[in-house]
């Protein structure tokens, strides 16, 4: 990342108006195949994520990295948030911060 | 009866012996946000930092929506640590940008702060925002890892929450000050783009909501104690309001009622026309 690639706060819904660029997400780990994850958005739909994390995720995993589709996320970086995560108010950020407030983040 | 609906304190305090150095009338516009907020500490983005700091000419006093920006507090992920004698330095990147940090190390304890944190870790820091030959840098008082990681979305939340709060606060200030055509107060802000669904957006704006009653009562009031809705005998009829102010009937309506059980504002031949209880 740096100051002229930003990342988008992003679920399912928001990622396809990002399609080619920097983004992050937090999902949900269903499953782990070989080569990419399979997981649950914040908003409750399905997206791949492809690439290996460094470590054995937890339950909710952060992913940057760019939108490879409207569902898939070519991940560079991942960050293991733990299994207790407040998926409603992530999801309710990401729609400020693509919204009314995106000024203050992208 | 007291002259006007806002406490003045030289005259409420002359005659005594304690006399106040300084009367503040509570419309005061330079006082509240600027005095109460100096001290304080602001959730910040980097995209923000970065913004005012192309714009300033200042490099040394920063103000964002209004606020003298002293210490902030940022949320990102650590890179580039360099460890050196008397200070650290890294880079902290929180997805709107990077900015460069620097934490002195003058005791043990801040040494053993910062080796217990690698590259690409969450960190929360505290720090005073500087200007060093034109570029940006954060002088850090305090980094820690995130454990919780709820604290992101938390951050961003803060940080969209303080600036509706600043911004609003510096409408609300130049609003009464303007007479006849004033400017919608921001209780909703028009969307661009992306229309978040209204559960959630009521769930932000409770409290712009609160806030701007107030601000609405104001200017109602300042209205209607002006000597041209003073001269008329009936008063000013409500629908006139709603349509001076440029604020929803219903909202003028609310005003009014509020107003009325403070006592600052009567009917007059009809429930629709009001004056206020002050006789210029």
């Amino acid at each position: 990342m740096d100051t002229l690639n930003p990342a988008a706060f992003v679920n399912a819904e928001l990622l396809r108006m990002h399609v080619g660029r920097r983004v992050r997400a937090v999902i949900q780990v269903l499953r782990n195949d070989d080569g990419s994850i399979t997981g649950k958005s914040t908003d409750e739909q399905e997206l791949v994520v492809k690439g290996h994390p460094s470590s054995p995720p937890t339950t909710f995993v952060e992913v940057i990295g760019i939108a490879d589709s409207n569902r898939t996320i070519q991940a560079e970086i991942w960050t293991n948030f733990g299994d207790n995560f407040d998926v409603s108010s992530y999801n309710t950020i990401c729609q400020l911060a693509n919204g009314d407030f995106k000024h203050l983040f992208i | 009866m007291y002259g006007n609906s806002q406490f003045d304190g030289s005259a409420a305090f002359s005659g005594g012996g304690f006399m106040p150095s300084q009367a503040i009338p509570t419309a005061d516009p330079s006082s509240p946000a600027k005095s109460r907020e100096a001290q304080g500490l602001l959730p910040l983005t980097v995209k923000q930092i970065r913004e005012v700091f192309q714009a300033s000419d200042d490099k040394a006093n920063f103000l964002i929506d209004g606020v003298s920006v002293n210490n902030v507090k940022l949320v990102g992920l650590l890179f580039e640590k360099t460890e050196r004698v008397t200070d650290v330095s890294f880079v902290l990147d929180d997805g709107t940008g990077r900015i460069d940090c620097h934490r002195w190390v003058q005791e043990s304890l801040d040494t053993k702060e910062m080796e217990l944190l690698s590259n690409g870790t969450y960190i929360k820091v505290h720090g005073h925002l500087k200007g060093f030959q034109g570029v940006k840098q954060l002088v850090v008082y305090s980094v820690r890892r995130i454990t919780d990681y709820n604290e992101i979305p938390n951050h961003v939340a803060e940080c969209i929450y303080v600036h509706c709060y600043n911004t609003r606060t510096r409408k609300m200030q130049d609003a009464p000050q303007a007479t006849g055509q004033l400017p919608n107060p921001a209780v909703n802000t028009p969307s661009k783009g992306y229309q978040p669904t209204s559960s959630n957006h009521s769930q932000f704006s409770v409290q712009p909501i609160v806030d701007g009653m107030k601000g609405i009562d104001k200017i109602v009031l300042n209205y209607i104690e002006q000597p041209s809705c003073i001269g008329k005998e009936n008063g000013i009829h409500r629908a006139e309001l709603a349509k001076q102010l440029n604020v929803p009937e219903h909202k003028i309506m609310e005003a009014i009622s509020s107003l009325e059980s403070e006592g600052l504002i009567y009917a007059t031949v009809d429930e629709f026309h009001f004056k206020s209880t002050v006789n210029g």
